[in-house]
């Protein structure tokens, strides 16, 4: 098989691993928020259950959560291995994230919430004028850290039959007994999409600082 | 507080259990021939069984056989590679209609999937490097050195019931790999002494690896293999049972195993 093929037969399954990410960050991030905000905001009932859940899902190896989410869940639901795959992924992230804002919510000074109160807002409408502008702020750069983390562990997919980038790079492996130039390009491929991926999410950072937390 | 964890731990367990207990309802056969495709998983990754070629297409004994048999069922036929790990699974959940991937029969399987009629007899071999100076000469001195095999196969499973469970090998010393060309290259630097595997990659094994050959072959757990159907699917069964006979009776099979394993 000549080099130039193979390459591309690789690279190919770029497209997966990008939709697998595309579908699980933003509803890790949906999800997390909605969490987060439990948390912080919901009282003691909720905040123990979203603890509970933060722990039990965290506590899962994302690959577990996978077998379990395509092999049990999806029974009578029949999600196909890319979506199965997709969501069980924006689920595992869920909890991380919810950790992420839930940190940036509470790092918001509560004399802010105050100050939003005596100024006659509602709690609610404090919450989102007031903390989560704020709190998204100082949210970007751990955040960038989940979204490297989601493109790396969209690898995952492959076990569930998805053509991504690891599977391509596995099925070359074994045709072309050339292991060492099928991971490097695997490699280089994730290596360059978390690259690009923090790039944007630095420049984005930069841009939304608030001038006063340097 | 522990005790509330526990209590959500065995709901969550409880809901996704009773999840599982729903199996779809209906024949296979007639699932297959309404949708008019039958979804086959395979592990594209077992020369000359299963693999890629240039063109990133799938081919291969099993793959060509699986098309001719679509063919006749006379529905269209929809690939799933996955590795092989999780080809009984997707099998037994529905995900798959069936599975062609170098099966041989054990028992252990069939409690949990059926099995077509066989449709080539294979063997198992042992590989070494050419430099290996120990004493081989029955399957069982196997024990004495540090072996390599592909998780889930019916190797791997004469390795662990014939030698680690009965006490002759240490676990340590079984090395199992997701897919068999790791293990090939495991054993050219030396991590392991001895490769098992079914004969026919072996072959291909020896052939595109430097350095190494098949020191042993014989039937051991291995020998027929046959297509993967759901448990209980018994009209599918007897489908896939009568074009695997007419394969046979027209030299089709007889072909296919002189194209790809040159015999």
């Amino acid at each position: 098989m000549d080099v130039g093929r193979f390459i591309q037969y690789i690279a190919s399954g770029t497209a997966y691993t990008v939709s697998v990410t595309l579908i699980a960050l933003p509803l890790g991030l949906f999800l997390g928020l909605i969490f987060s905000l439990l948390y912080v905001y919901g009282g003691k009932v909720l905040t123990r259950i979203m603890s509970i859940y933060s722990t039990v899902m965290r506590g899962i190896p994302p690959i577990v959560l996978l077998f379990i989410l395509y092999f049990m869940v999806s029974g009578n639901i029949n999600l196909s291995p890319f979506w199965a795959g997709s969501i069980s992924l924006g689920i595992v992230s869920s909890a991380y994230q919810m950790e992420i804002i839930r940190g940036a919510l509470l790092s918001v000074s509560g004399a802010q919430m105050m100050a939003a109160r005596a100024i006659g807002m509602s709690r609610m409408r404090a919450i989102k004028h007031i903390i989560i502008p704020q709190a998204f702020r100082m949210a970007i750069c751990p955040w960038s850290n989940e979204a490297a983390i989601v493109i790396k562990d969209s690898s995952l997919v492959y076990a569930l039959g998805v053509p991504e980038i690891l599977r391509r790079a596995q099925l070359i492996s074994a045709s072309t007994q050339q292991p060492f130039l099928a991971f490097i390009v695997a490699g280089l491929i994730y290596f360059m999409l978390v690259f690009v991926t923090n790039r944007l999410l630095d420049g984005l950072d930069k841009r939304m600082r608030i001038p006063a937390n340097p | 507080m522990k005790f509330r964890i526990v209590l959500a731990l065995a709901i969550v367990l409880g809901v996704l259990l009773a999840g599982c207990q729903q199996a779809g309802e209906g024949s296979v056969l007639d699932k297959i021939q309404a949708a008019n495709k039958v979804v086959v998983g395979t592990s594209a990754d077992y020369p000359p069984y299963e693999y890629i070629d240039e063109t990133g297409k799938m081919v291969g004994f099993d793959i060509e056989l699986m098309e001719e048999i679509a063919k006749r069922m006379d529905v269209a036929l929809d690939w799933q590679d996955m590795p092989f790990d999780s080809l009984i699974a997707a099998v037994q959940e529905g995900k798959i209609d069936m599975s062609i991937s170098c099966f041989n029969y054990s028992e252990e399987r069939d409690q949990l999937v059926d099995f077509s009629d066989p449709y080539y007899t294979s063997q198992d071999a042992f590989i070494v490097t050419d430099g290996f100076s120990g004493t081989f000469t029955v399957p069982e001195d196997a024990a004495n050195f540090k072996v390599g095999v592909q998780s889930g196969t019916v190797q791997d499973e004469w390795l662990t019931a014939e030698l680690v469970d009965a006490g002759l090998m240490s676990e340590a010393n079984l090395s199992r790999y997701e897919r068999v060309d790791q293990a090939a290259l495991d054993l050219q630097v030396g991590r392991i002494d001895i490769l098992m595997s079914d004969d026919v990659p072996a072959q291909a094994i020896v052939s595109q690896y430097d350095g190494l050959k098949i020191i042993y072959q014989g039937m051991l757990y291995t020998g027929p293999i046959n297509i993967v159907l759901p448990d209980g699917a018994a009209d599918l069964q007897a489908e896939v049972n009568r074009i695997i006979a007419d394969l046979e009776a027209e030299g089709f099979i007889d072909a296919l195993a002189v194209k790809y394993f040159s015999e």
